[in-house]
């Protein structure tokens, strides 16, 4: 009762704040003005960050933080791409989008390449393996015969760092992956949390390992050198949190019984702190 | 971006076992797709029936179908009727039974230059048309076969780099995976293109070589 009450004082407050600052997002830069249409990759494989519905429009987390700084930035004039995790960074570095809102981790190699905004999204990876298998913690990976995962991931550059001895089965998409685990071909599976967590509540015959590792943060990634328009990213990540946009929109985009979880994943809450 | 030169020398032993994997899984298919390519053209030749007919349509099979939907068949479609292959022999599979095929035809196009007189003249001496095949016309055509031949081998090479979509770690696998892991473009591009033309350029070189000495009999 009394953590609930204090929540609502939180949530009222918030409001408030959030009304305070409403309109102070900075000037948008002329490139995007000019422009008239904001231009976004988003993913559309993940749900329920970035997919697409029955109807084949975009849909997802995502997409909804995709229209909703349009909305802000250009009156809802919006242009939305489908990216791969392969294609996404030559895709916004050839200027084909101006920005990339496309589950995008963050790692200093990468931050290399492209900005991040602040962090809007957190999360962990774990592993999945069949419901006799002998393996119960993330140490016995070692003992796995093949760890099957998606090529260029976080999962895949943790077990090149910390395990590079254990045999892995890198695919495409998370289907060719679930195909791969399922006819054997690997005796574990490893990927983002969320992405199991869907996979293990549909199918008794899998377990997760539920030790999750390799936990990293999510941000918008723009090109180099764009320092007005990530100042204009982050202001509006700073709005959507304040205003508490991210409830509703998981809400709609997430199973019921999943909420708990992503609503730990967006801001409000309070992230790990990672370098 | 600029070009990293430390960043690919921390990569290059990764590379390196990607290009061993490309050139065994290359090596394996040209192999079996000649063994391949040799018998399906005789049994065409020879008109061995039932087999003839099947090799024709073979070909024309895997002529009009994608390489990548053969692949992810062999990969995901054949466990599902018993039989899984380790990904590499998935990958030496595919690339034999696509290359084949071409062989099966540039092979029976060299056959049909074998001059007729000299099919009479293997009659004439009581030859078997297999006896003919293999002692006089398959000699023959394959002088005649070996550009085109070394065109398909060529193509298997630089088609071995599909195989990073059924997740073989080959070369283009190694280079793709970092990509999007750092999202380092320029550094595994510039690896991918070198590489791939010294592999056709000493391909193409072993190929000139072959076909020199095979020819040797025919120069003045």
């Amino acid at each position: 009762m009394m953590t609930r009450l204090v929540s609502t004082c939180l949530a009222v407050l918030a409001l408030c704040g959030g009304a305070a600052t409403a309109q102070e997002l900075p000037a948008l830069p002329d490139a995007i003005k000019d422009q008239g249409t904001l231009r976004v990759g988003v993913r559309c494989d993940q749900p329920p960050y970035g997919f697409k519905d029955q109807n084949g429009d975009f849909a997802g987390v995502e997409v909804e933080m995709a229209r909703q700084i349009a909305q802000w930035a250009t009156g809802g004039q919006i242009e939305m791409m489908c990216v791969t995790a392969e294609n996404r960074i030559p895709q916004l570095t050839a200027g084909k989008v101006d920005m990339l809102i496309a589950t995008l981790g963050k790692t200093p190699e990468r931050a290399r390449v492209i900005d991040y905004s602040t962090p809007y999204n957190w999360g962990g990876s774990d592993l999945l393996v069949m419901k006799d298998s002998p393996i119960q913690k993330l140490a016995d990976v070692r003992q796995a015969e093949t760890v099957v995962m998606l090529k260029g991931t976080t999962q895949a550059a943790w077990f090149d760092a910390n395990e590079p001895d254990v045999p892995t089965m890198r695919l495409n998409s998370i289907s060719d992956a679930l195909q791969a685990f399922k006819q054997g071909r690997g005796d574990v599976m490893a990927a983002d949390v969320a992405t199991l967590t869907v996979i293990a509540e549909k199918d008794d015959s899998v377990r997760m390992v539920n030790e999750p590792f390799a936990i990293s943060v999510g941000g918008i990634g723009v090109r180099k050198n764009e320092p007005e328009w990530l100042a204009y990213i982050n202001a509006a990540l700073d709005r959507m949190a304040k205003e508490n946009l991210y409830i509703p929109w998981i809400e709609k985009w997430a199973p019921e019984d999943k909420w708990g979880f992503y609503k730990a994943s967006f801001p409000p809450a309070p992230f790990p702190e990672i370098e | 971006m600029e070009f990293d030169p430390a960043y690919l020398v921390r990569h290059l032993p990764a590379l390196w076992r990607g290009l061993l994997v490309t050139i065994e899984v290359s090596l394996a298919g040209m192999l079996f797709s000649i063994v391949l390519g040799v018998l399906g053209a005789a049994a065409r030749y020879l008109r061995i029936p039932g087999l003839w007919q099947f090799v024709a349509f073979y070909v024309e099979f895997i002529r009009n179908t994608p390489l990548l939907v053969q692949m992810f068949f062999i990969v995901f479609g054949l466990p599902a009727i018993g039989l899984t292959l380790s990904l590499f022999w998935c990958g030496v599979l595919s690339l034999a039974l696509w290359a084949a095929a071409y062989h099966v035809e540039s092979i029976r196009g060299g056959l049909e230059t074998v001059n007729k007189g000299l099919r009479e003249a293997g009659q004439a001496l009581g030859l078997k048309p297999w006896q003919f095949l293999v002692k006089v016309s398959l000699p023959l055509a394959l002088r005649v076969a070996i550009p085109s031949m070394l065109n398909t081998s060529v193509s298997l090479v630089k088609n071995s780099s599909m195989l990073q979509a059924i997740g073989l770690m080959e070369l283009t696998f190694v280079a793709v995976d970092r990509m999007a892991i750092d999202f380092r473009m320029l550094e595994m591009f510039t690896v991918l293109v070198v590489v791939y033309l010294a592999l056709v350029f000493v391909l193409s070189f072993v190929a000139g070589r072959v076909e020199h000495v095979l020819q040797r009999p025919f120069r003045a």
